[in-house]
């Protein structure tokens, strides 16, 4: 069968709140630590979301819209850039899983 | 609502529903709080519940035509893969027909929804039936402490009080932290980051493909390639007309090889034996969510505290110890047992650890702990790089070796089995991965 790509497979995935525009992270990363002390950036390579990005200069980027709440970067950061908590049902963009 | 509960429970997956429906049957006036916009909706699983707990919870639940479950297992498969081989010791047999099952596939956001609702029944048929409810939607922000003991829960301006709290939020365990039990923060070293992908076919090729018959279903974890030399392990579930394949993988391992787990997954489902297993069908759901490994290590330093109990996997209570990668059953199991330590405290009206530590005792006594003691040194070995590298590709090439017609001598198989391990290992690491092998199971 035919292997999907990550945006395909993100893109079976159901969030709540998907077009409030005011929505609020759950997740925030201070890039300053990624793009200075940190020696491996892993979290562009181990986010099963993709949600950090590497740019051609090298630079860490996080969005937080593809996040599936897994938990990987909280535990894959070791240099203390990453303040992880749940989305507010209210006020945050979650998870809904179909399946699960 | 200013009126107290006996308890509050955090989270709505099988150790919080398992707790919830103790205390309901317990005439237990409580509160169960779920993120989520229904139980289920936030987890996910490999997911197979094994163990028969399911039928002390919900008796006969195999007589429910659409229960929460998918299938029961009756065909069991581990699989050692190479590049291009795949070597399975499989087991089938019908003496696993009969109730209660000893393993049922599930879909979290399915089966956590229809076990909630058999709460709620005993809710109603409780004493309590209008002050105990289960609320979703609702994100925990904090356990309230007074003099060091739990009384209740803040959630934004609204706060909740009640003489326990059961934590039971999962793996990503933030108020176990909170209330001090576990380190703010915890190093990679013992969790591995689970990813996952649920697959459609038409019920009837999938009964075909998998040769299931009824509700009977199929277990296969896989070692080796599939996890493009990272630390952990594949696994393919069949459920009623979908399956979930995916694999765990040690994230300091991931981190330390540089490597995606959505590029392993491609990784596993392209090697020639599972592709094969897996063609046809539409991907319909993709899912990631970190595991624990089983290490003690990453164990809260305690499961309780005056007025608070930890439960499943928040207490890190998951484990692949080789048989099998349980953990739902511990987390029913644990979440029972902390529900009966609250109907005690209530009998004894206390609250404190005095009470609440006959927990830890319920549970160091159940197989849970016994398992999770017992076998710690499993889990080491099966964390080790022999297990997800050598012994694999040892075990496929004496299989290519062994099943290979030659027109010419064949040697003995004693001779292939000499040249497969000088090829991928030494007898002497095989010894001493036997010894420890013998020693751990």
């Amino acid at each position: 069968m035919k292997l999907l790509k990550l945006t395909e497979r993100l893109g079976l995935v159901s969030y709540r709140n998907q077009a409030k525009s005011e929505i609020k992270p759950h997740i925030v990363v201070d890039t300053d630590i990624c793009n200075s002390t940190c020696p491996h950036k892993c979290t562009t390579y181990v986010c099963p979301a993709n949600c950090y990005t590497m740019d051609e200069e090298g630079t860490v980027h996080f969005q937080v819209e593809d996040c599936i709440e897994c938990g990987t970067c909280m535990y894959a950061c070791d240099q203390g850039a990453v303040d992880w908590n749940y989305p507010d049902p209210e006020i945050g963009r979650g998870v809904t899983w179909n399946f699960g | 609502m200013d009126e107290k509960f006996d308890c509050i429970i955090v989270g709505a997956g099988v150790a919080g529903l398992a707790a919830a429906m103790t205390l309901a049957r317990n005439n237990m006036k409580f509160l169960l709080i779920e993120k989520g916009e229904f139980a289920g909706s936030k987890n996910v699983s490999g997911g197979v519940l094994w163990g028969s707990d399911l039928a002390k919870l919900v008796p006969e639940y195999w007589e429910e035509k659409d229960g929460g479950w998918e299938r029961f297992i009756n065909h069991r498969r581990l699989t050692f893969l190479d590049d291009q081989s795949s070597f399975s010791i499989d087991f089938k047999s019908s003496h696993f027909n009969e109730t209660p099952y000893t393993g049922v596939v599930v879909l979290r956001s399915k089966f956590d929804r229809w076990l909630a609702d058999k709460v709620e029944n005993a809710i109603a048929e409780s004493d309590y039936a209008m002050d105990s409810f289960i609320a979703t939607n609702i994100k925990v922000d904090e356990v309230l402490m007074e003099d060091g003991k739990a009384v209740g829960i803040r959630t934004g301006e609204e706060e909740f009080h009640a003489n326990s709290v059961i934590i039971a939020e999962g793996v990503n365990n933030l108020l176990t932290r909170q209330v001090g039990l576990q380190d703010d923060y915890v190093p990679a070293d013992h969790v591995l980051t689970g990813i996952k992908e649920v697959i459609r076919y038409d019920q009837e090729q999938l009964e075909d493909r998998f040769q299931l018959n009824g509700l009977s279903g199929m277990s296969n974890e896989y070692i080796g390639y599939a996890t493009d030399g990272v630390e952990g392990g594949g696994f393919l579930y069949t459920n009623r007309d979908t399956i979930s394949i995916g694999l765990v993988l040690g994230l300091k391992d991931l981190r330390e090889k540089r490597k995606s787990p959505h590029d392993i997954l491609n990784h596993f489902k392209d090697h020639p034996a599972v592709r094969d297993t897996i063609r046809g069908g539409e991907v319909v759901e993709y899912s990631a969510h970190v595991v624990s490994s089983g290490d003690k290590r990453i164990m809260p330093k305690e499961l309780y505290k005056d007025g608070v109990l930890i439960c499943g996997e928040a207490a890190n209570l998951l484990m692949n110890a080789g048989k099998a990668i349980q953990g739902m059953d511990y987390a029913m199991r644990s979440g029972i047992l902390a529900a009966e330590t609250i109907v005690d405290a209530k009998e004894k009206d206390d609250f404190t650890s005095n009470t609440l530590k006959n927990y830890r005792k319920a549970l160091d006594e159940s197989y849970v702990m016994k398992d999770m003691n017992g076998f710690q040194d499993a889990v080491h070995m099966l964390h080790s790089p022999e297990m997800f590298k050598d012994v694999p590709n040892l075990v496929c090439d004496f299989g290519r070796k062994f099943f290979s017609i030659k027109n010419e001598p064949t040697k003995k198989s004693r001779k292939m089995l000499a040249e497969s391990v000088k090829e991928h290992s030494s007898y002497w690491d095989l010894i001493k991965l036997g010894l420890k092998g013998a020693k751990s199971l």
